[in-house]
């Protein structure tokens, strides 16, 4: 059975690029979130193997709910994804409890890796 | 990975996101205090930064990035933004914008920056708000979780895991993440919380703040207390990815600064995204569909002695098609903010060029149009409230000496009437002085010599005659782009009219009315010979034959005598120089009686054929071609009718 996966994005561009290349890869996109709000929300609906979480968004920032998430679920496999320069945000996303991250601009295989390392 | 096909949705989420940009800075401009702007400024310029960079616009992301990088000085700063600011930041908005538009027509080294960076850098540097006022999250996290008994090591926090046995041996593990690796810190961070995973870490070289700097070259090091063996250890830690090298037994560190977390604002409407171009084969589609309903109601008449069931079927697919059809005519319609959005910053650009003080109003921002009306009507909205700043609103002291508040206003109101949308642009300038267009339009010819008053209806026909201008009042801001009479035509074009109400000292109103949505209307269609042609049944007022009214003639013209009215008539056949392709017309002509407005007309045509719904379909006209057009639809059996513009009639 393939792995349904959560992609949480602001930019409906990074969510068609994101869902392309996972879905392309033989992953099932169960659901889109836009916010971090509309995540945490999704993630408790739809109980995803997988989500992918921007960390700029409006409404609540990729971090927090990064951390809402693990509250509910310790073993949520979260991959955040950053733009260049956010290093401090991806640490403090790490600490919260994210497992892996990739970088803008997404190179497909390297979206691929670290969804393997986060899944493996 | 073919980036092409991504190219439409880029351009479109940027172009939302270019045009928040220009809201927030004008909500930022009038509220200079308010924090809320810069945030959502900061999250717009960011999408795009990331979105541009996925496409591999690299000036686009660039610019984004730098303006990223001032708006983040900015917001750290939290003080009010001076006035030089923020018209670098409108300026590195445009600019954006061009580069945006290049990028996607593959021209992005056309986009020229350099200027525009250097300016925003400048900025940047000037307003270089000190990290330290801002502790970084993890010192934050830092002083949420304490460790007291190692005051001189960095403190980690626990693993969400539980620890394995801790009463092994401890090592000391040095790692390498690749040179080449992204975000080597946070990789880094990854190594430390999975290796928490087999036991204790302790005397992390360097310490965490390290980690979040873009400096950290990857090397770090640690204790670890576990039972584990080395080889256990080594392939843990490479499970992370990016990992160079694991050696046991060494040490080595330095700091860096850090940056501060991100927020986040307000939230957004949800939807889908659709080519409008799937949109409009959908409406071709379901045009045929209206098409063979007809046909099919025609044989079901026919055939419903022989089999009364056809009759139902008949009547359960119109109903079905209906509902399809009004269906997708819904899908079609965008709310007018979606054009509307632009024009505060329009309006404030013109009023400061010309040293006027205007407030800009929009009404009725979530009445909705069908998307090409919508699209259309964009030039002839500009046009006329670059007209009401150049020409309707006064000079301020020209307005103190009025005893007029020294701000002009300008309000763009949108109304929903039954069916039809009523766009008004109002401003309480000057108004229009008749007697100086009367005189120059009795000196060019257009009104005879016994004119003495013009009412609304002349003084916008004589507005809108191509070429007229009162030359005195031709300055560089409406000088520009489409005159009324292109704004009036286009109008026309949509099935729209215009109408104006001016009073001296008071003010000058623009009301553009415009048939709700253009895809499907139902129409008369008459012959011309064999020529068909449609016309849209808004504007038909009534059809008499000729010959059964009165005939006089009006200013020259011949015209029918309608209840004590004159009309003045309009034969189709003269019109249009064609004989349809037929002998001469039958004595008994049908006359369609068109009205709009106050205006009408009758036109003569060889015959009514029927009534139906018809799906109008853009109408590119050649040179040359009479203006009486509004566009083209297909009939039933494939043949293609012009649509005549009762605008163009009357």
């Amino acid at each position: 059975m393939s792995h349904t996966v959560l992609v949480c994005d602001d930019a409906i561009f990074m969510r068609t690029m994101i869902t392309d290349i996972l879905a392309q890869a033989g992953f099932e996109i169960v659901g889109e979130a836009e916010t971090g709000t509309q995540a945490v929300e999704k993630y408790r609906q739809l109980k995803p193997d997988l989500v992918t979480m921007d960390i700029v968004m409006p409404d609540m920032g990729g971090i927090d709910a990064v951390r809402e998430i693990v509250k509910q679920d310790p073993d949520a496999k979260i991959l955040m994804c950053s733009a260049m320069g956010q290093q401090a945000l991806v640490v403090e996303a790490i600490q919260a409890g994210a497992k892996d991250f990739v970088v803008k601009p997404f190179q497909p295989s390297r979206v691929l890796e670290a969804v393997q390392r986060v899944l493996g | 990975m073919d980036l092409s096909q991504y190219a439409e949705l880029f351009l479109a989420e940027s172009r939302e996101h270019l045009s928040a940009c220009n809201q927030l800075l004008l909500e930022w401009e009038r509220s200079p205090t308010s924090a809320e702007p810069v945030g959502g400024l900061f999250r717009a310029v960011h999408t795009i930064k990331g979105m541009a960079a996925t496409m591999g616009y690299a000036k686009v992301a660039d610019l984004a990035h730098r303006m990223e990088n001032l708006l983040d000085h900015l917001r750290r700063g939290g003080r009010a933004p001076a006035e030089d600011v923020i018209q670098l930041l409108f300026r590195g908005t445009d600019a954006l914008e061009k580069a945006v538009e290049l990028a996607v027509q593959g021209r992005e080294r056309d986009a020229d920056v350099a200027a525009i960076l250097a300016d925003i850098d400048g900025a940047a540097a000037a307003h270089h708000a000190k990290p330290a006022a801002q502790p970084s999250a993890l010192a934050r996290f830092t002083i949420a979780a304490p460790e007291p008994e190692a005051p001189d090591s960095p403190s980690l926090p626990a693993a969400p895991v539980a620890s394995a046995a801790s009463s092994g041996s401890s090592r000391h593990v040095n790692v390498a993440i690749r040179s080449e690796a992204p975000l080597k810190g946070a990789r880094a961070m990854l190594v430390v919380r999975k290796v928490q995973s087999l036991g204790t870490v302790d005397r992390l070289q360097p310490q965490l703040t390290a980690f979040e700097s873009d400096d950290f070259d990857g090397r770090f090091s640690f204790e670890l207390d576990t039972t584990r063996s080395a080889a256990d250890i080594e392939a843990v830690i490479r499970s992370v990815g990016d990992v160079e090298r694991v050696s046991f037994g060494g040490a080595a560190g330095d700091e860096g600064q850090v940056t501060p977390a991100e927020s986040a604002a307000a939230g957004r409407g949800r939807h889908i995204r659709v080519d409008l171009r799937r949109l409009d084969t959908l409406m071709d589609l379901i045009g045929e569909l209206v098409t063979e309903r007809g046909r099919l109601n025609e044989l079901a008449a026919r055939w419903v002695g022989k089999d009364p069931d056809i009759d139902d079927v008949a009547i359960h697919i119109s109903r079905l098609s209906a509902d399809l059809q009004n269906e997708i005519i819904q899908a079609r319609m965008t709310p007018v903010w979606q054009v509307f959005d632009r024009f505060p910053r329009l309006v404030r650009d013109v009023a400061r060029q010309l040293g006027k003080q205007v407030s800009f109003r929009v009404e009725g921002k979530e009445i909705e149009l069908d998307r090409e009306i919508l699209d259309a009507l964009g030039d002839p909205l500009v046009h006329l409230l670059r007209n009401a700043v150049d020409h309707g609103i006064e000079s301020p002291a020209e307005r103190k000496r009025q005893k007029k508040n020294p701000e002009g206003e300008i309000v763009l109101a949108a109304v929903r009437e039954r069916s039809s949308v009523a766009i008004s642009i109002s401003d309480d300038g000057r108004g229009i002085d008749r007697a100086q267009i009367l005189e120059k339009a009795k000196r060019e010819g257009i009104l005879g010599p016994h004119v003495e008053t013009l009412s609304d209806d002349q003084l916008l026909r004589v507005l809108a005659r191509p070429g007229f201008s009162t030359a005195e009042a031709v300055t560089s801001v409406s000088g520009r782009g489409v005159g009324i009479d292109v704004a009036m035509t286009r109008i026309r074009a949509l099935g729209g009219s215009v109408e104006i109400r001016t009073e001296p000292g008071k003010g000058t109103a623009f009301v553009l009315r415009l048939p709700v949505t253009l895809a499907i209307v139902r129409a008369l269609i008459a012959a011309v010979g064999l020529e068909r042609y449609a016309l849209p049944l808004t504007y038909v007022a009534e059809t008499v034959e000729f010959g059964t009214v009165p005939l006089t003639t009006m200013e020259g013209r011949d015209a029918i005598v309608l209840r004590d009215r004159v009309v003045p008539l309009v034969d189709l056949r003269k019109l249009l120089e064609t004989n349809g392709g037929a002998p001469p017309p039958p004595p008994r002509r049908p006359v369609i009686v068109l009205e709009m407005g106050e205006r009408r007309a009758g036109i003569v045509v060889d015959g009514m054929l029927s009534q139906q719904e018809i799906v109008v379909k853009g109408f590119d006209a050649p040179q040359g071609t009479l203006p009486v057009f509004s566009g083209a639809t297909i009939m039933g059996d494939g043949v293609p009718a012009l649509i005549l513009d009762a605008a163009g009639l009357v």
